[in-house]
């Protein structure tokens, strides 16, 4: 084999290493984001359920991790899904945040079950599915 | 902007690397599979350069992807040639010493104005020329023409010919090329005589300058016609 179809055949061992690396990372952060953010969703409602209200420092401070843990999580996914499907779950996140200030529990829980069902619907469309694919 | 811009240097070179991979044959006589491949790269391209919110993987990955298939089919094509004519098609005469073949044509799906128009691409107005007219399967058509249309050489002649060389560009621009000039084996006193000779003060007055295995010299300076002389014949050219 030529100089060039070493390096060919090297170059392309090392692409197909790169793709399937690039899958499997975004399997897993996928995956990992969206479990993040559902866990945090059932801490919330389990918080505000024994709390009876909304008004009250654990939920205050669960959603703020709850912030927090997507704002990192949405940093790193830009890298792979298209930012325009994912931002709509910030906007929710930080409505969380007005309605405990504006105490307002109706919209509160409207938004979470919002959240809930985005994780969901991302889980579907992310995933690598026979669904997807076609 | 800066992105866009950031972006577009990204899918720029890494289409450039990808064509380079694909070897040079992707330039120009492609195959059906490759103008396939070519007409998708350049969509593919274009989408992360164009939509800000798309991450520049959304681009990359199915660049990747077809060129590793592309490879791939390659490979399997080298390897068997039933794949190959499954994947490119064959060769088919279109015309033979019985003239034009009607039934090829139907197959291929032209018409005998295409065939006059491709024959007429290879030199030939008249198809009683033509020995055996074969469509490639890159879609270029391949002329045999009869013995008594067909040019004559030096073979023919049965006259003895000088082997033909190659000439090495020895300046182009005003610039010796170094690499050149070993494969001539030809030194820079060498280089400064026939400066001399075509009447150069320095390398700089040269565009190009260039010298075969037989010592044909080819000299052209700027702003001037070119000139050509003879010169020793050279001894050891690098083949």
């Amino acid at each position: 084999m030529t100089k060039f179809g070493w390096f060919k055949l090297a170059s392309i061992l090392i692409l197909v290493g790169a793709l399937i690396a690039i899958c499997l990372v975004e399997d897993r952060l996928v995956i990992s984001s969206l479990d993040e953010v559902n866990r945090y969703c059932y801490a919330i409602e389990t918080a505000v359920n024994e709390n009876e209200g909304i008004v009250n420092g654990e939920v205050a401070s669960l959603v703020d991790n709850l912030e927090y843990a997507w704002q990192r999580s949405e940093s790193k996914l830009c890298f792979m899904v298209n930012h325009k499907s994912i931002e709509n779950l910030a906007v929710e996140i930080v409505r969380l945040k007005t309605y405990i200030d504006e105490e307002e529990p109706i919209e509160f829980y409207v938004s979470l079950d919002i959240i809930k069902n985005y994780v969901e619907t991302f889980q579907h469309f992310m995933g690598a599915s026979f669904h997807n694919i076609l | 902007m800066l992105t866009i811009v950031v972006r577009a240097v990204i899918i720029y070179l890494l289409v450039l690397f990808l064509y380079r991979l694909m070897g040079k044959r992707q330039l120009g006589e492609m195959q059906p599979f490759e103008l396939v491949l070519t007409l998708i790269i350049a969509d593919l391209a274009t989408i992360p350069m164009a939509e800000v919110s798309v991450p520049v993987l959304h681009g990359v990955v199915p660049l990747l992807t077809l060129v590793i298939l592309h490879y791939i089919l390659t490979l399997l094509s080298k390897a068997s040639s039933k794949f190959s004519c499954f994947l490119s098609g064959k060769p088919v005469i279109v015309i033979n010493p019985q003239g034009i073949d009607h039934k090829a044509l139907k197959d291929l799906d032209i018409s005998v104005d295409d065939v006059f128009e491709a024959i007429r691409g290879c030199g030939f107005f008249k198809v009683e020329q033509i020995q055996y007219a074969i469509m490639e399967t890159n879609g270029k058509m391949s002329v045999l023409p009869k013995s008594q249309f067909a040019p004559v050489t030096a073979g023919d002649m049965k006259i003895k010919a000088e082997k033909s060389a190659i000439p090495i560009n020895l300046i182009s621009e005003g610039k010796v090329n170094k690499k050149n000039l070993k494969t001539a084996g030809v030194d820079e006193m060498m280089v400064q005589d026939l400066l001399k000779k075509a009447g150069a003060k320095n390398v700089k007055e040269v565009l190009v300058m260039t010298i075969d295995k037989a010592g044909a010299v080819y000299v052209q300076k700027y702003g001037n016609k070119y000139q050509t002389f003879q010169v020793q014949p050279l001894g050891r050219v690098q083949e």
